[in-house]
């Protein structure tokens, strides 16, 4: 009965769809199922201990068998075979084989394939540790929130960002507290508010501080997950992004502080482009050409000067972007559309690519209007001081010498006059001593004629009718014309006005009409012709005459100067043109002559027109 | 008392003609003084001379300052003159402008002729402003 009994128990556990095999007490096989001889591989089905039917498979000895399988508290043991040279993984586990009195017999194993369940474990395993590399990495955490259980997950990531120990498990109110006091705490509150809410994502770039007290920006994410529906989870991420944001702030402090810098320098900067079309204006260039950034981008040169200048400048940056070298320091002058002017010192830089090469320019400008003009000033200032320099030698030197020559006659005669013991000698001395001191006197008021007009800074010039005074001119030297009997032609209209000192015009048009009239060609009537044409500055009065003429390339240079006459006259004081050139000068106008010997002279009277 | 056949006096200024006239008596007998108001004068004068085979003036006072044509342009045209015996130059000035004596300096290195330079006032002709002493002979 008892056999029959077992027989019974055998078959059914023969033909058990689960690997099943019943041992002893004495870890030796009693019976199994079909299936769990198929995974041992064993042919006989004689009773062997337990461990040699596993001894087919990997890693397992009797002691590891004997350990896990019976004496361990799981009861359960791994263990593997290569099946046509596949790996093939089995679970086998053990509890205790009772009678019906509680007694125990033995031990049933249970043996499973689990190659699935080992494979989906390893790239469970591999997944896990990519994500964290990545996690690590790329200093992105993750956390997870359970609307269920209320309890928040933070990954080691996460815990690393925050600065707190592995085991720290944080609780929503303190995530939240992280965030720095102020706008990041209340942006996240209300985010996470929504999230909780209607489920709506979030991306946020905010500031926490750490555990440490360190304050970081970091980029916090949100997702909600759904169940049927319902938000039963909140799934997000959690990146470290300080070293970002605080490069970014960098650059862009770096970025303002050089436009700052480019829009406030006192000159004006523009970039260019490999066609001169500007790609960066400063303020500094927009104000001198009155107008805005954007509408200056894009333009060249041809759009914003006058052609010449643009055409000039584009050689330039050619040239530039061609050598390589940079233009700098050059005077350039600009002149814009509407023809206004400007002195720049000018640089241009050319921008290198990669390859070496130029495609654009740096330009720099600097306005020198205003120091071009005192350049000019003083310039001006000083040819005005040499001429005046070397009118005064000049004076000097006539001076000394005039004055000189008089009191050596004085020397002379009076040494004569003390020797002299003949009474008629002496009288003649006595007379040539009364000639030489009236001479001296002559000298002298010819002299202070001249400083009278050099010295007198406060000119009265007034508008006069040029006509009228020569009228009066001719009426003075009536008799003297007559005389000669000089035919005058004169082509000036009547209202013509001449600004002048009246006391220099009269002396201008005595002087001149006289001078004509002198230097006749003996064998000519004297013919003068008077002529004026108002110019831009200037009003031009010329007096010709068709008398003697002068050798002006062997007296050119000393026709203006004092005691010089030319032709043997008698009357020729050699002062006339002298004084009426320091008149006319004093007038801040000019005179020149144009003369051929034997045909006759023309003076030319440039007046100046402008009332300082 | 010196000896000489012709002596020319360049000067604008009578007075000054007179005082050298006077002068020169006291030291020469020469009867033949000419006195020209000019360089171009002078030169004329002296262009006619040549041309009638007369022998040139053996000394010439010069003033400087001059209308038409002055000492120097006179000095110019006659270095240009082709005149074989050496006249002697008194150039006489009232400047005491450094420049004029540079210019005389000038002249007396490049010209033929021998040349003094003599700032008015004027007191006395000495011997050596009329000949010129041979050291070599």
């Amino acid at each position: 009965m008892k056999t029959t009994k077992t027989l019974h128990h055998q078959y059914i556990l023969k033909q058990l769809p689960t690997a099943t095999a019943l041992v002893g007490m004495d870890t030796v096989l009693i019976s199994a199922s079909d299936s769990w001889h198929a995974i041992f591989d064993t042919e006989s089905k004689l009773a062997k201990p337990i461990h040699t039917y596993y001894s087919g498979h990997e890693n397992i000895t009797q002691n590891q068998l004997k350990k896990n399988l019976f004496e361990s508290q799981e009861k359960t043991l791994r263990h593997k075979k290569l099946a046509d040279g596949k790996e093939q993984w089995f679970n086998s586990s053990c509890s205790p084989w009772f009678d019906e009195d509680e007694n125990q017999l033995g031990f049933i194993i249970q043996t499973k394939e689990i190659t699935n369940l080992v494979a989906q474990e390893e790239e469970l395993k591999r997944t896990t540790s990519h994500l964290k590399a990545t996690a690590e990495i790329a200093k992105i955490g993750s956390w997870e929130y359970d609307l269920v259980t209320e309890e928040l997950h933070w990954c080691e990531e996460t815990k690393k960002i925050h600065q707190v120990e592995p085991d720290y498990k944080p609780t929503i109110s303190e995530g939240i507290n992280f965030y720095k006091q102020g706008y990041s705490r209340n942006r996240i509150s209300m985010l996470f508010h929504k999230i909780l809410e209607n489920g709506s994502s979030y991306h946020e770039k905010l500031i926490i501080i750490t555990n440490k007290g360190e304050e970081r920006w970091v980029a916090a994410a949100g997702k909600a997950i759904r169940k049927n529906g319902e938000i039963i989870k909140i799934f997000g991420t959690f990146q470290d992004i300080h070293e970002q944001v605080m490069a970014d702030k960098k650059i862009r402090e770096s970025e303002q502080l050089l436009t700052t810098l480019i829009d406030n320098l006192p000159i004006n900067v523009f970039v260019k482009d490999k066609d001169s079309r500007k790609i960066l204006v400063n303020k500094a260039e927009c104000e001198y050409l009155g107008t805005t950034p954007d509408t200056l981008l894009g333009k060249t040169d041809f759009d914003l000067y006058d052609k010449a200048v643009a055409q000039i400048s584009r050689d330039e940056d050619l040239e530039v972007m061609r050598t390589l070298e940079p233009m700098l320091a050059r005077e350039t002058i600009n002149v814009r559309k509407d023809g206004s002017s400007t002195n720049f010192l000018t640089s241009k830089i050319p921008i290198l690519d990669l390859n070496g090469k130029s495609n654009g320019l740096i330009g720099m400008s600097m306005d020198i209007t205003h120091i071009k003009q005192k350049e000019e000033q003083l310039h001006n200032l000083i040819n005005v001081t040499a001429i005046q320099n070397k009118k005064l030698i000049n004076f000097a030197h006539i001076v000394s010498h005039n004055l000189r020559s008089h009191t050596a006659n004085f020397s002379m005669l009076l040494d004569f006059l003390i020797r002299e013991t003949e009474e008629k000698e002496k009288q003649r001395i006595m007379k040539m001593l009364f000639h030489a001191s009236d001479n001296l006197l002559d000298t002298l008021e010819n002299l202070n004629e001249v400083v009278d007009i050099s010295t007198n800074v406060n000119l009265d010039k007034k508008s006069l009718n040029l006509g009228e005074n020569i009228t009066k001119m001719q009426q003075n030297l009536s008799a003297f014309l007559e005389e000669n009997q000089v035919e005058f032609e004169n082509f000036i209209p009547d209202d013509l006005m001449v600004l002048s000192v009246p006391a220099y015009l009269e002396s201008i048009l005595l002087n001149l009409v006289t001078n004509a009239v002198k230097y006749r060609h003996p064998d000519r009537t004297p013919k003068v012709e008077l002529r004026a044409i108002k110019q831009e500055k200037h009003l031009l009065f010329s007096v010709t005459d068709n008398g003697l003429g002068i050798d002006l390339e062997r007296y050119g240079k000393k026709i203006f100067g004092m005691y010089k006459t030319f032709h043997n006259n008698k009357d020729a004081r050699g002062l006339g043109l002298y004084i009426i050139k320091n008149q006319i000068e004093a007038m801040d106008g000019s005179i020149s002559v144009n003369s051929e010997v034997d045909k006759g002279t023309t003076f030319n009277v440039y007046f100046n027109e402008k009332i300082e | 008392m010196k000896k000489l056949n012709s002596i020319y006096i360049i000067d604008d200024d009578p007075i000054t003609v007179f005082g050298i006239n006077k002068m020169l008596k006291t030291i020469t007998t020469c009867r033949d003084i000419t006195d020209f108001e000019n360089g171009r004068l002078a030169l004329e004068g002296l262009k006619q001379r040549i041309h009638q085979n007369l022998p040139c003036p053996e000394v010439i006072f010069l003033d400087i300052n001059m209308p038409i044509m002055d000492g120097w342009e006179f000095l110019d045209e006659l270095v240009s003159l082709d005149i074989k015996e050496r006249i002697i130059i008194n150039v006489i000035t009232s400047s005491i402008d450094p420049i004029d004596y540079k210019r005389w300096n000038e002249f007396r290195l490049k010209c033929w002729h021998y040349l003094n330079f003599k700032n008015k006032p004027l007191y006395k002709i000495e011997a050596t402003d009329l000949t010129r002493v041979h050291l070599a002979s």
